[in-house]
C-alpha cells in the first residue's frame, strides 16, 4: 500500500467541520483556474510583461496556473502539478532578484506578519527579503520580548495580531501542527515556515528548485537524505516532495535518529551511509543538533562524525555529477566536512539565494496571482 | 428488563419502594396491587438495566472546580446514564488521607446526583514515594486505590500496596505507564505520529508496565485493576494471567475501542484527540473489540478527563492530557458496538454495571429483589448528535462533537429517585 496516498485522502477527508477552507493537504480539491491573470494580487494598473510564460515543466501532465489553497502547511497532500506550479512560478520571480531593482509591486498593500516563535536567521530573513521584493509591507513578531514571554497563548497572541488585519502570518513554531491550530482560528493565509518535526513546506520547494535547476528534473533521480531523521522537519517536507515528484528518496540515520515506520512514507531506509551515497544524484545532508547527543541517541559527536558524516572521500560513491545540499546551520566536522561543504558539488548557498524565489512564489500565488501573471 | 446478574433478558414490569428493587413481575398485569400513588414511568420498548457504574472519572472536586465539580460531574454522570461513578484520587490536594475522602463523600451527599465512590491514594501525594493512609480512606468510604495519571513506578511500593490492600480486600487501579519509554510523548508511536512529527508514546511504555505489574500481583496475591488498557499486547498478557490464575481485572475505555492515531492526522492536531494511554492504532482497537467479546476485558470506563477549554486551545505539544465521556459512553458503545451485535445486550451490562460494581465491591449493578433501585433505561433506538453546547459537564473537551449515534440513555433513578430523563423525546 502506498502510504502518500493513503495520507493524501487522510488529510482530504480532515477538514470536514472546520471553520477555514482550502489548505495544503485537499489534494482532491480541483486545480480551478482562477479567470482574471495578474490582477488579483493587487497589480491591477501596473504593466502586465509576462516573464516567463513558458511551457509548463516536463513533471506536468495537467498544467494549473493558480493554487485554490488558502494556506501553505505543509507538502502533504500538494500534487505534483500544484509544486510543479509553485517552482515554475519560482523561476519567474528569480529573474527579479537579479535586477538592479530587486522590486516588484505584486503584494504592494499587503501586509505579512513574520510570526517567529523560534530562533531563526535564515528563514526569516528570507521571507522579509520575499515580501519587500513583492512591495508588501512586513511585521516581524519574534518570541523575545513579546507577549509569549508574558504567558499570552498562542491563540491569544495570534488573535491579537489579527486584529490588525494582516494578509498573511508567517509561522515558525517549536510545536508540530502550530500552524494548523492558526489556520482553524484565524482569518489570514497561513503560511508554515517550520513547525516542531512536522514540515517545513518552502525549505522542500527550494531544495526542489535547485535540484531541479541543476538537474533539469525531479523524476527518477536517486536522492539521499542523511542525518537526524526523527526530529527532521525538513526531513518530511522534502519526502513527501520528492515522491510525490516521483524521485527515489533513501533515507539514513543511526536507528536511534529514524522515525518509526519511516519506509511506509516510501523512503528506502538505512543505517549505513555508504549505502545511502551509492549511486546518489543528490546528496541532502540535515543538522545534527547537539541536544540529541544528550537525549541518549550517539555517544560523542566525534563517534556520529565517525560513522555519519559526509567527507569527501565517502561522496566519491554518490554519482560524478552529484550535488549536496544542506538546510543549515550546518554543523562542520560532525554531520560535514568543510572540504565538502565548500566544494565543488555543493549548492549550500544556491539554496539559500533560491530560497527568496521561492518565497516570493509562495506568496504570491497563495495571494491569488497566477504564473503568467506576474507583473515586472 | 436486562439483568445478567439474574439471568434475566425479559418484558417485566418492575416496583421500586423506598430506593429498592421490591417487586418484579411479568408485564401486562396493570396496575393491580400497587400501592397508592405510585409513579409509573412507561418503559415499553425501552432497556431497563441495573444503574450503570463508570469506575473511572475525574471530578476535579476539590483543586479543579474550573474544570468540574462533583455536583457537575455527577448531573453529567445521571444524564449519560450512570447511576454510579468511582473518582480518581488525582486532585489537588490529592486524595490521599481521610480528610479529603471525607470531603468528597459529604459534597457527593450534598450536591452529587449519583452515587460516588472516591478511589484513594496508594502512595502519599501520588509520589510514589511512601504508601497513603489507605486504611483510614477505606474507614471513610474509599473502594480502591490507584496514582492514576501516574503509574505506579516503584516496583517495592506496589508490592508493598499489592500485599497491604489484601487486609481490605479492595483491588489496586494501575495506570500502566513506563515513563522513561513514554518521557514527552504526545501521541502514539507510530505511522501517523511520523507523518506529524509528533514525539510518540510506544505501545511498549504500557506493555512493560503491564508486565510489571502482573508479575507483582502474581507474587502477591493482591487484586490488581489494569486501567484504561489500550493495546493487544497489554491485552494478551491480561488473557495469559487470567489463565494463570491471577486476580486480575482491567478497563478499556470507548475511545480507544472506536478512535485510532488517525484521528490526530485527520483532525490536523486536534488536542481533543491527546489523551494517555494515546489512541492507538487499528490492530489495537480490533483486539480490544475481540476482548470485549471472549471476556478478557472486564469493563467499559469512560477516563472522563475534564479540561477547560483554555487548557485545551494550545498547541498540541502543550495541551494536557484527557477527553470528557459521561456523556458520550453509552451512546458510543450503544452505536457501534451492541446495535451492530457486536457485544450482546446482557455482556453490555455486565461490561458498564456488573462488573465494575463487582471489581469495587460496590453490592450494586443487579435489579435482584431487596438490591439498590439504581435503574438506568436506555432507548436502543434513539438518534442524537452529540452537541457540547448541551452537555452537563462543565467542560466540551470531546472529539465526539457533532457525531449522530444511535442507543441513548433515557432515564436514570438512583436509589429509587429519577435524577434524569429524556423520555419525552423518546416516547414513541
Amino acid at each position: 500500500m502506498s502510504g502518500m496516498q493513503e495520507e493524501t485522502r487522510v488529510h482530504a477527508a480532515g477538514r470536514k467541520g472546520a471553520a477555514t477552507g482550502a489548505r495544503a493537504g485537499s489534494a482532491t480539491r480541483p486545480a480551478a483556474r482562477r479567470p482574471a491573470p495578474g490582477r488579483a494580487a493587487g497589480a491591477a494598473g501596473e504593466t502586465a510583461a509576462r516573464i516567463d510564460a513558458r511551457e509548463p515543466g516536463p513533471e506536468t501532465e495537467r498544467p494549473i496556473v493558480a493554487l485554490t489553497h488558502r494556506h501553505l502547511l505543509g507538502i502533504h497532500g500538494l500534487t505534483a502539478e500544484e509544486i510543479t506550479l509553485i517552482l515554475d512560478t519560482a523561476r519567474s520571480f528569480a529573474e527579479v532578484s537579479t535586477r538592479t531593482i530587486k522590486k516588484v509591486p505584486t503584494l504592494r498593500g499587503k501586509t505579512i506578519v513574520n510570526f517567529f516563535m523560534e530562533p531563526s536567521t535564515r528563514t526569516r530573513s528570507s521571507f522579509e527579503i520575499a515580501e519587500k521584493r513583492l512591495s508588501a509591507d512586513t511585521l516581524n513578531f519574534s518570541l523575545s520580548g513579546s507577549s509569549v514571554t508574558k504567558g499570552e497563548t498562542l491563540l491569544d497572541t495570534a488573535r491579537n495580531l489579527e486584529a490588525m488585519a494582516p494578509d498573511m502570518i508567517v509561522i515558525r513554531h517549536k510545536a508540530s501542527g502550530a500552524p494548523h491550530f492558526l489556520a482553524r482560528h484565524c482569518r489570514s493565509n497561513i503560511i508554515n515556515a517550520g513547525d516542531g518535526w512536522h514540515e517545513h513546506p518552502t525549505q522542500a520547494l527550494l531544495d526542489a528548485f535547485t535540484i531541479r535547476e541543476k538537474k533539469g528534473r525531479l523524476k527518477g533521480l536517486r536522492v539521499a537524505i542523511v542525518g537526524d531523521l526523527m526530529h527532521s522537519r525538513v526531513l518530511r517536507s522534502n519526502l513527501f516532495l520528492l515522491k510525490t515528484m516521483g524521485a527515489d528518496v533513501v533515507a539514513c540515520a543511526p536507528p536511534t535518529l529514524t522515525p518509526v515506520e519511516l519506509s511506509r512514507l516510501g523512503a528506502q531506509v538505512t543505517f549505513r551511509i555508504d549505502e545511502a551515497l551509492e549511486g546518489a544524484d543528490v546528496v541532502m545532508m540535515l543538522r545534527i543538533q547537539r541536544e540529541r547527543q544528550q537525549g541518549g541517541a550517539f555517544p560523542t559527536a566525534r563517534e556520529y562524525y565517525n560513522l555519519y558524516g559526509l567527507t569527501a572521500e565517502r561522496a566519491r560513491r554518490a554519482r560524478p555529477d552529484v550535488i549536496i545540499l544542506h538546510p543549515g546551520p550546518m554543523n562542520r566536522g560532525v554531520e560535514i566536512d568543510s572540504a565538502v561543504a565548500d566544494g565543488p558539488y555543493s549548492v549550500i548557498l544556491e539554496q539559500v539565494t533560491n530560497g527568496v524565489a521561492v518565497r516570493m512564489a509562495v506568496l504570491y500565488l497563495l495571494a491569488g496571482g497566477t504564473l503568467g501573471g506576474i507583473a515586472g | 428488563m436486562l439483568d445478567p446478574a439474574t439471568k434475566t433478558d425479559a418484558v417485566m414490569d418492575l416496583l421500586i419502594v423506598d430506593g429498592r428493587i421490591a417487586e418484579r413481575r411479568a408485564a401486562g398485569q396493570g396496575k393491580g396491587g400497587l400501592p397508592a400513588g405510585t409513579k409509573v414511568l412507561d418503559a415499553r420498548s425501552l432497556w431497563v438495566c441495573p444503574g450503570l457504574v463508570d469506575m473511572h472519572v475525574h471530578l476535579r472536586e476539590p483543586g479543579g472546580e474550573h474544570k468540574e465539580t462533583i455536583e457537575s460531574g455527577t448531573k453529567a454522570a445521571a444524564a449519560g446514564g450512570f447511576t454510579s461513578v468511582a473518582c480518581m484520587p488525582n486532585t489537588d490536594p490529592w486524595n490521599d488521607s481521610l480528610s479529603v475522602t471525607e470531603y468528597i463523600v459529604a459534597e457527593a451527599r450534598r450536591r452529587g446526583v449519583v452515587n460516588v465512590f472516591p478511589i484513594g491514594c496508594v502512595s502519599k501525594g501520588g509520589r510514589g514515594e511512601e504508601l497513603a493512609e489507605i486504611g483510614d480512606m477505606v474507614r471513610s468510604g474509599a473502594v480502591a486505590v490507584s496514582d492514576d495519571g501516574r503509574p505506579v513506578g516503584n516496583s517495592y511500593l506496589l508490592r508493598m500496596a499489592m500485599e497491604y490492600t489484601k487486609i481490605f480486600g479492595i483491588p489496586l487501579i494501575d495506570h500502566c505507564e513506563d515513563t522513561m519509554l513514554s518521557a514527552a510523548g504526545v501521541m502514539n508511536e507510530g505511522y501517523y505520529s511520523t507523518i506529524l512529527g509528533l514525539k510518540g508514546i510506544p505501545r511498549t511504555a504500557e506493555e512493560v508496565a503491564v508486565g510489571t505489574d502482573l508479575a507483582v500481583a502474581g507474587l502477591t496475591g493482591g487484586k490488581l485493576h489494569i486501567a484504561h488498557l489500550s493495546t493487544r499486547g497489554s491485552l494478551d498478557k491480561v488473557r495469559q494471567a487470567r489463565r494463570d490464575g491471577l486476580l486480575v481485572t482491567c478497563e478499556v475505555t470507548p475511545h480507544h475501542l472506536v478512535l485510532t492515531d488517525k484521528a490526530v492526522a485527520d483532525s490536523d492536531f486536534d488536542a481533543n484527540t491527546k489523551m494517555n494511554p494515546p489512541l492507538r492504532g487499528e490492530e489495537d482497537r480490533l483486539a480490544l473489540i475481540e476482548g470485549l467479546r471472549d471476556g478478557t476485558i472486564d469493563a467499559i470506563a469512560s477516563d472522563h478527563a475534564p479540561h477547560h477549554q483554555d487548557e485545551k486551545l494550545v498547541e498540541f505539544d502543550e495541551a494536557p492530557f484527557g477527553i470528557t465521556g459521561l456523556e458520550t459512553s453509552v451512546a458510543l458503545v450503544m452505536d457501534r458496538f451492541v446495535r451492530p451485535g457486536v457485544v450482546t445486550p446482557a455482556r453490555f451490562v455486565e461490561l458498564m454495571s456488573l462488573n465494575p460494581a463487582r471489581i469495587l465491591g460496590l453490592g450494586k449493578g443487579t435489579l435482584a429483589i431487596d438490591a439498590d433501585a439504581d435503574v438506568t433505561i436506555i432507548d436502543p433506538d434513539a438518534e442524537r448528535t452529540v452537541d457540547i453546547t448541551k452537555l452537563r459537564s462543565k467542560s466540551r473537551n470531546t472529539p465526539f462533537n457533532g457525531w449522530t449515534l444511535r442507543g441513548w440513555p433515557v432515564a436514570t433513578i438512583v436509589g429509587g429517585r429519577l435524577v434524569h430523563e429524556h423520555l419525552a423525546a423518546a416516547t414513541r
